[in-house]
């Protein structure tokens, strides 16, 4: 597993502010980040993946549709033998969900962590600099509440 | 090369014919028909009479979920409880982009599992028929709103469907909303959404068009907002179209946001040929919302008092759950209630507000650059200047994610939290406006003792929902260190980092 972070919007999301910050965040911080934008496919993560030998997949989503966009993403990597660790953050059901549900489901999917919308970008720097450092990848949910 | 020239008959009827086979519901979409249920509808349904003869400013909400039943349900819901003037019907994100198998899948899982599976209702699918029995189930006139680069099955079938007033245009639905659609090709798309409008005109169904003011809704300067709309409104009116309603979103700051609702309303009836009926919709702030129902409400309350001051035609309203995303509908209601208290305790008191007028003078200047170069751009023809201008970079939109727009110009709060541009790129701005900017920004460096940077920007992105207006930094956590943000994203460039 190399080094290189893939960050894109996933399905038809255009939301590209978080994403904006977050990519200055990791750059800010010293990793190698390939960011593939609003709009990218499963298809799209994962030929990145493959092709950068991804240490990590970020992926973000703010429009509700995320479950439907990510069914499947998981097995698409092991086909192409990525063994990086899957993070995804957002807004992640459409409505005003219970968030525990909510990150479990995602969990069941196969993310290794699991964000809402309001986690920090440091957050996420320190996730990444604990998961691409060690070679067992615990499986966390983190949820980082900024205003409370 | 695409031109700003009005699409010939046979020719509409042609690229309407090939549309309808793109989906099955398509076929039940009959010009003749569809303007025989219109004229069936009372006057109360008549969108662009409507809110063109309104004596105050008419309030609006945002509303979808994927099935008929739980549309018309929530409908009458946010007309009865949040007194709703105009109602809205918001589609889901994948027939936005043109998914509509996708949006099927969505659909069927909405129907067997009862949840809320898509996050707006899939018109498409649901047809002419479906569209037909919500507009007749409810007693104000209804909008399809969106976000759909190419919308032409969407026209096609809604307004088939009754709908009389439709979102969108061709840079305010490409600019913030996609990556690949290429701008020319979304013009003609567009030209297209807005010749079938001027066809229903034509014969006495007058289709109202609003272009979508807030583009990326994050900090945008309010004379690039204001020159969209122009552009687009000219585009929309050589198609046919005479009832346009231009819009702006709230940045927050009130006298800013005063002074750029009236810039918008005279330079709109300036440019705009006079036999076109020019409308204002202010939209409450769409940048990130506090996670807080209490404080989201203070934030949608500030939009319904700048409204009572600036008096827009019409106001789309936010709810206090914006944060997590779509509301319930009492919480939805709730912010139509919110803005109703404010816009009614304000709106007959006689403020008067300092500053407003060289606000005003500033965005209009700056609004004229942006429109007058665009137009030089294609020699006289909006369309072809339109994407000539966005190439060079001469036009831009904050954060724009499309491959279409430069992204390089970026926005921070000045320190009485007016919107300001940090970074240029090369935006077509003249030399003393832009100084008038710089001026602004550093004052607000000097008060925060810090040199103007990047960090601003990303605190300024997320102050309101941290309770502020400008993103200061704090003693307790250091403000922008937390963002971990110190470059400039979009232009590449150098910026002067702390």
């Amino acid at each position: 597993m190399g080094q290189t972070v893939i960050l894109g919007v996933i399905g038809s999301d255009a939301h590209v502010v978080g994403i904006t910050i977050i990519e200055q965040a990791l750059t800010a911080a010293g990793f190698d980040v390939e960011n593939l934008g609003v709009q990218t496919s499963k298809a799209e993560f994962v030929s990145a993946a493959d092709a950068h030998d991804a240490g990590a997949v970020l992926v973000s989503s703010l429009y509700g549709h995320a479950r439907q966009d990510c069914q499947g993403l998981h097995e698409r990597l092991a086909e192409v033998d990525c063994d990086a660790v899957t993070y995804i953050g957002g807004n992640l059901a459409v409505g005003q969900d219970d968030w525990s549900e909510t990150a479990e489901r995602f969990r069941e999917l196969g993310f290794d962590r699991v964000f809402d919308a309001e986690t920090d970008p440091s957050a996420v720097v320190a996730a990444l600099e604990r998961d691409l450092d060690t070679t067992v990848t615990e499986t966390a949910t983190d949820r980082v509440r900024v205003d409370s | 090369m695409v031109r700003d020239e009005r699409i010939p008959g046979d020719q509409l009827r042609e690229t309407a014919d090939e549309l309808r086979d793109r989906w099955p519901t398509g076929a039940d979409a009959d010009f003749e028909a569809a303007v025989e249920f219109h004229e069936s509808l009372p006057e109360s349904k008549r969108f662009a009479d409507v809110l063109e003869s309104a004596d105050r400013p008419l309030l609006q909400p945002r509303a979808g979920v994927p099935r008929l039943d739980d549309q018309i349900d929530l409908l009458r819901y946010l007309e009865s409880e949040g007194g709703a003037d105009l109602l809205p019907t918001t589609i889901d994100s994948y027939t936005r982009d043109n998914e509509y198998g996708k949006a099927a899948e969505g659909l069927t899982e909405a129907r067997e599992s009862g949840e809320n599976t898509l996050n707006g209702f899939p018109a498409v699918n649901h047809g002419v028929d479906a569209c037909r029995e919500l507009v007749r189930s409810v007693d104000a006139p209804v909008e399809v709103r969106h976000g759909t680069p190419d919308a032409r099955l969407l026209a096609v079938v809604t307004l088939a469907g009754g709908f009389e007033s439709f979102e969108g245009g061709p840079i305010s639905y490409n600019i913030p909303y996609t990556k690949e659609h290429d701008l020319a090709e979304t013009i003609e798309h567009w030209q297209f959404v807005d010749r079938l409008c001027g066809a229903y005109t034509e014969r006495g169904v007058r289709i109202n068009r609003e272009p979508f003011g807030p583009l990326t809704g994050t900090l945008v300067p309010p004379a690039i907002a204001i020159a969209v709309m122009i552009l687009e409104g000219l585009l929309a009116t050589t198609q046919g179209v005479r009832s346009l309603t231009l819009g702006y979103g709230q940045v927050g700051n009130v006298v800013q946001d005063v002074a750029a609702l009236r810039a918008l309303r005279s330079l709109g009836e300036e440019y705009l040929p006079d036999d076109t009926v020019v409308t204002t919709v202010f939209h409450e702030w769409m940048g990130g919302f506090p996670p807080d129902e209490a404080r989201a409400s203070g934030v949608i309350g500030l939009g319904g008092a700048t409204a009572a001051l600036a008096r827009p035609d019409k106001v789309i309203t936010k709810s206090p759950q914006e944060f997590q995303g779509v509301p319930t509908r009492e919480a939805n209601a709730s912010g139509l209630r919110t803005t109703r208290q404010l816009v009614d305790m304000m709106i007959e008191q006689d403020i008067v507000v300092d500053g407003i007028d060289r606000e005003r003078e500033l965005i209009e200047r700056t609004a004229r650059s942006l429109v007058e170069t665009a137009i030089a751009r294609g020699d006289g023809d909006a369309a072809r200047g339109t994407v000539a201008a966005f190439e060079s970079g001469e036009l831009d939109v904050p954060f724009a994610p499309s491959d279409s727009a430069a992204a390089a110009v970026l926005p921070a709060r000045d320190d009485d939290g007016r919107v300001r541009v940090l970074e240029w790129g090369d935006l077509a701005v003249p030399d003393d406006i832009k100084e008038v900017h710089e001026a602004r920004l550093d004052e607000r460096a000097r008060t925060e003792g810090r040199s103007r940077s990047f960090r601003m920007v990303a605190d300024d992105v997320d102050a309101i929902s941290d309770g502020k207006l400008i993103g200061r930094p704090t003693a307790t956590d250091g403000g922008s260190e937390r963002r971990g943000a110190t470059d400039d994203p979009a232009s590449g460039g150098e910026s002067d980092a702390d």
